[in-house]
């Protein structure tokens, strides 16, 4: 019995050193890479002991402002998709958690329906469309595609999570004279903060590591970050591996961290989202 | 399930964050004051102007008021932008960088006219620009674009790989190429695996140079597809052999340009064929374990056709152009006609550019700075593109790149892979 | 449920529904039109029929794509859907600094894609790639991605599964916790063995949440592009393409529009078909496991 808990025991532990080594060792390269010396980074064999060196980090900074640029766009594009998302996508979800009816199931399925349709799909239509509306290359267009893409998913999330409050709390409200909005605000808000800060998880992720739209639909002024650091990659005079280690690394830290801080709201919302969807 | 409810953060917290975001929307990116030029090109072309006080046209923005912002892309997506930007009603972009085998006479009429331009306010001496290359910028009698750039590919070669292999000097011809290159693969003294040649897999460039080696080539300028189809399976069959002894590498496949310069830079390949304007990159001590060692001649032309003919190699050119629909075209014209200047010419060339006047090649600064100058000059004088433009061009060059890949890697035989290109890019040729 | 007067529900419905309708559906629609129709660059489109999809169909480079796609999708998601739920029952089995290592399993959520093809193509380069010369040195085999065709695809599914395994793991894991403990306690007493419990107890109430793993999984990989795009551009000789990147080819390389949409909409039905076909495959099959 004894060897048989030890035996589990090990076996636990391989198995969670496994794990470990699968999810981090890629990240863990590519962040200690951005340290080495240019020359040690493919070196063959690999030097694990290395002068560590910010040498990448101040090029990076000198040669390729619009990293930085694009970092700031990225966070702006960010910033707006998610509050538009999580706006229109809380009082819809409101709406359906509220009010049934024929009219009310179509519209949940068209949402459903939706989420099969690939983005790039739509972007050989779009381009001319956003173009006549002179939206090309604004952070409007980035804002409106990437929250459009997960409203869906969000309606969806924050009908799930406004069902679970009980719609007693409504109806009181109701009876001291409060307005809809004034209920979904004073009451369903703060109670659905979970579903909110859950879809917010989802844009905000989507809408930072995004590639295909930003790069059909912006060119000079709202370019992202992931496009930039695809462009490094792209400009064949000579890549500088430790340049775009580098770059890599600084625009996966900010959102690491904040998938770190959020992990239950990712946990809930991707669970609510998948069994409910 | 249940904890992941438990962190219910203040609605406040919610909120703040999202008024922040809005804040951020309202602000907007920052603009400079003044003119923006923006200009669709290829990285390389923003790097020869130079920066900070190297900066080629800082009197020229001072002057004209503007500010120049550069989109750039590797080659092929650029191409597809700029035409993509150029077909729209309106594009910001007002300068746009176009390669030599791919104006069309579609895609010609999306490009400003130059020559009323040229007549009103006309770049200085224009005659000096080298006129082969004004040539193929010329579409229906139009001129859409000024040459700034030609890319003309040459060997390049580790001399200290050569010496350590006991090899005295470079080949002079194909067939000592590929020998040398064979015995170039192997392990030097510094424990590098070395492969004899390294050469990108997603250009048509390579095969090309391998074809015209023995007089053939795969669309010449007259439209003949595969005139000399022996020439073509022997430049293949000399691709597969270099694969089949180790002397490609066995990533050939995904090998790209920018691995040919790093794997010459560390010294895990002997041999690449680049244009001769990448001599000082692979010669700068930051990047290159080997500076002052990376050599360039000319490719070498098989030997029995040493001495019959001159070789063909392939040269590249790119063109400054305005989009029809571009916003600010006066502006454009300015920049185009300072870059074109003699000045900026040389001062792009000292930086690594290929030189379109002929009288930079005179200048002793560049001689100086560039030490295959005079070799890339001789080559130039007998190289032309590396095939000619066409509407289903891309398509064309996918089909061949396709074929040819089967072949070097051996999954096909050569002579029915040369048959399948002729068969399958037949149908794709103009009219 | 209140009975709904649609005048006071609209306007709180109407943001939503006009962002998907005019950003989603519309150009969608558009999209058959232009599937049916020939144009180009500067080019007015021309109605031509079927002759897109019957083109797109007949190419053997498609017919490629499309193979190389659905064996992609039918492996990597299977190979998610084992690592996820042995995952799953590890975790729920108690683990020490289980918060800490939820973290670490959900870290590539995070990555995008453009950086976590750099990070692979690094790990894996076949000259000087750590994983490589790692396994050199303990004379295992390793992956010649950049000559086999199957190696790479190997390659493209391991990246795949990396970057969306968190997904699948947080779906059953949320689903496993789900279970109530006393069944678990009553098998026991029933002197149902490990092995017993899993089959009888856990399998079938998981069932639904594999259902819902495998259809999302199922219709999200079918787009599978930027992993395959930037390790091996669909090389050699087009032998690793997938329908995304057909569909790229056609839009943004050759700029044949037609094409392009018509592969879009025989995407997207083959995804549904091949979601649903497996589901119904699957809920038969576990609603006979459950009896």
């Amino acid at each position: 019995m004894r060897t048989e808990r030890a035996l589990v025991g090990a076996g636990k532990a391989v198995a969670v050193a496994a794990i470990l080594v699968w999810s981090l060792l890629p990240i863990a390269f590519i962040a200690v890479s951005s340290f080495k010396p240019g020359q040690d980074i493919f070196a063959v064999p690999p030097k694990l002991l290395f002068t560590p060196t910010l040498k990448h980090y101040a090029e990076l900074w000198h040669s390729w402002g619009a990293f930085f640029a694009g970092l700031a766009n990225s966070a702006i594009v960010t910033a707006g998709a998610t509050a538009l998302a999580v706006l229109t996508s809380t009082i819809a979800g409101y709406a359906y958690a509220r009010h049934a009816g024929r009219w009310m199931q179509a519209g949940m399925a068209g949402l459903v329906i939706v989420r099969l349709i690939p983005p790039i799909v739509v972007t050989l239509p779009l381009f001319p469309i956003v173009n006549a509306l002179r939206l090309n290359d604004t952070h409007l267009v980035l804002i409106v595609l990437y929250a459009t893409f997960f409203v869906s998913l969000g309606t969806i999330l924050m009908r799930t999570f406004i069902e679970q409050i009980p719609r007693e709390l409504d109806e009181a409200a109701s009876i001291d004279g409060a307005g809809r909005l004034t209920i979904l605000w004073q009451v369903i808000v703060p109670l659905a903060a979970p579903g909110i800060l859950a879809v917010s998880v989802f844009v905000a992720v989507y809408a930072w590591n995004e590639f295909l739209f930003a790069f059909v639909f912006t060119a000079t002024r709202a370019k992202t970050a992931p496009l930039v650091i695809s462009e490094m990659i792209g400009s064949i005079d000579g890549v500088d591996y430790g340049i775009l280690f580098a770059a890599s690394t600084v625009q996966l830290v900010p959102v690491l961290l904040f998938v770190i801080f959020m992990n239950r709201h990712l946990v809930a919302g991707l669970t609510a989202g998948a069994t409910k969807g | 399930m249940t904890d992941h409810f438990k962190a219910l953060p203040s609605r406040r917290a919610v909120l703040g964050t999202m008024a922040a975001g809005a804040a951020l929307i309202a602000a907007g990116p920052g603009r400079a004051a003044g003119k923006t030029l923006n200009i669709l090109s290829h990285k390389v072309h923003q790097t020869v102007l130079g920066t900070g006080d190297g900066d080629l046209l800082k009197d020229w923005q001072k002057a004209s008021d503007a500010e120049l912002a550069f989109t750039t892309f590797d080659s092929n997506p650029l191409q597809d932008r700029l035409f993509r930007e150029a077909s729209l009603g309106e594009t910001d972009f007002g300068v746009g960088y176009l390669i030599d085998n791919r104006p069309t006479a579609q895609v010609a009429a999306l490009f400003e006219p130059l020559d009323d331009w040229q007549k009103k306010n006309p770049i200085e001496d224009f005659s000096d620009i080298a006129p082969g290359l004004v040539q193929g910028m010329t579409v229906g009698g139009k001129l859409i674009g000024i040459p700034v750039r030609h890319a003309t590919q040459g060997l390049f070669y580790n001399e200290a790989l050569l010496e350590e292999a006991g090899i005295a000097a470079p080949p002079t011809t194909l067939e000592e190429l590929i020998e040398q290159s064979k015995k170039l693969t192997f392990t030097s003294k510094a424990g590098t695996p070395v492969t004899g040649m390294v050469l990108a897999s997603d250009l048509a460039v390579f095969p090309v140079m391998f074809a015209r080696a023995f007089g053939g080539d795969f669309i010449d300028g007259q439209f003949r597809l595969v005139p000399n189809p022996a020439a073509m399976e022997a430049g293949l069959a000399a691709l597969r052999a270099l694969f089949e002894a180790g002397a490609l590498p066995r990533s050939y496949a995904t090998t790209k340009n920018d691995d040919q310069v790093t794997w010459l830079q560390q010294g895990r390949a002997a041999f690449t064929v680049l244009p001769f304007a990448r001599f000082a990159q692979l010669n700068n001590a930051d990047q290159s374990k080997f500076p002052g060692k990376i050599k360039a001649i000319e490719f070498p032309i098989s030997a029995g056709l040493k001495g019959k003919m001159p070789m063909a190699s392939v040269v590249e050119a790119w063109a400054m152009s305005i989009p029809k629909n571009a916003r600010n075209k006066d502006l454009a014209w300015s920049y185009i006609r300072e870059v074109s200047s003699k000045r900026v010419t040389l001062g792009m060339a000292i930086n690594g550019n290929g030189p379109v006047r002929v009288s930079s090649y005179a200048d002793a600064q560049l001689k100086a700075k560039n030490p295959v100058a005079a070799v890339e000059a001789k080559v130039l004088a007998d190289a032309r593109g590396a095939f000619p433009p066409f509407p289903e061009a891309a398509r064309a060059q996918a089909t061949f790149l396709e074929e040819v890949q089967l072949a070097v890697i051996g999954r096909k035989p050569v002579k029915e892979a040369v048959a399948a290109i002729v068969e399958r890019v037949k149908p794709l040729m103009p009219a | 449920m209140e009975a709904t007067k649609p005048i006071r529900v609209w306007p709180m419905l109407a943001p939503v529904h006009a962002l998907v309708l005019g950003v989603i559906v519309l150009p969608s629609l558009y999209v058959v039109w232009l599937s049916l129709s020939a144009s180009t660059f500067g080019q007015a489109p021309v109605y031509v029929g079927l002759a897109n999809y019957l083109k797109v169909l007949a190419d053997p480079a498609f017919r490629q794509a499309l193979l190389n796609t659905v064996l992609l999708v039918l492996v990597a998601v299977h190979v998610e859907l084992l690592l996820g739920l042995g995952m799953a029952l590890l975790f729920a089995s108690g683990l020490p600094f289980r918060r800490f290592l939820l973290v670490a399993v959900l870290a590539p959520y995070a990555v995008s894609e453009v950086t976590a093809v750099v990070m692979w193509r690094f790990l894996f380069d076949p000259d000087a790639g750590p994983v490589t010369l790692a396994l050199r040195a303990w004379g295992l085999p390793t992956l010649d991605w950049a000559y086999e065709p199957s190696h790479a695809l190997v390659l493209i599914g391991l990246l795949t599964v990396w970057l969306h395994l968190p997904f699948t793991f947080v779906i059953l894991y949320a689903a496993r916790l789900a279970v109530p403990g006393e069944l678990y306690e009553a098998a026991r007493i029933d002197g149902a063995t490990r092995w017993q419990a899993f089959r009888r107890v856990t399998m079938p109430l998981l069932m639904p949440a594999i259902v819902i793993a495998l259809l999302f999984r199922y219709i999200f990989a079918f787009r599978l592009f930027s992993e395959a795009w930037l390790l091996t551009k669909g090389g050699p000789a087009r032998s690793t393409e997938v329908v995304a990147i057909y569909l790229y080819q056609e839009a943004f390389t050759f700029n044949a529009f037609g094409p392009a949409a018509a592969t879009s909409w025989i995407m997207v039905v083959a995804s549904l078909l091949l979601a649903g076909l497996y589901a119904l495959v699957l809920r038969r099959s576990g609603a006979s496991h459950a009896h």
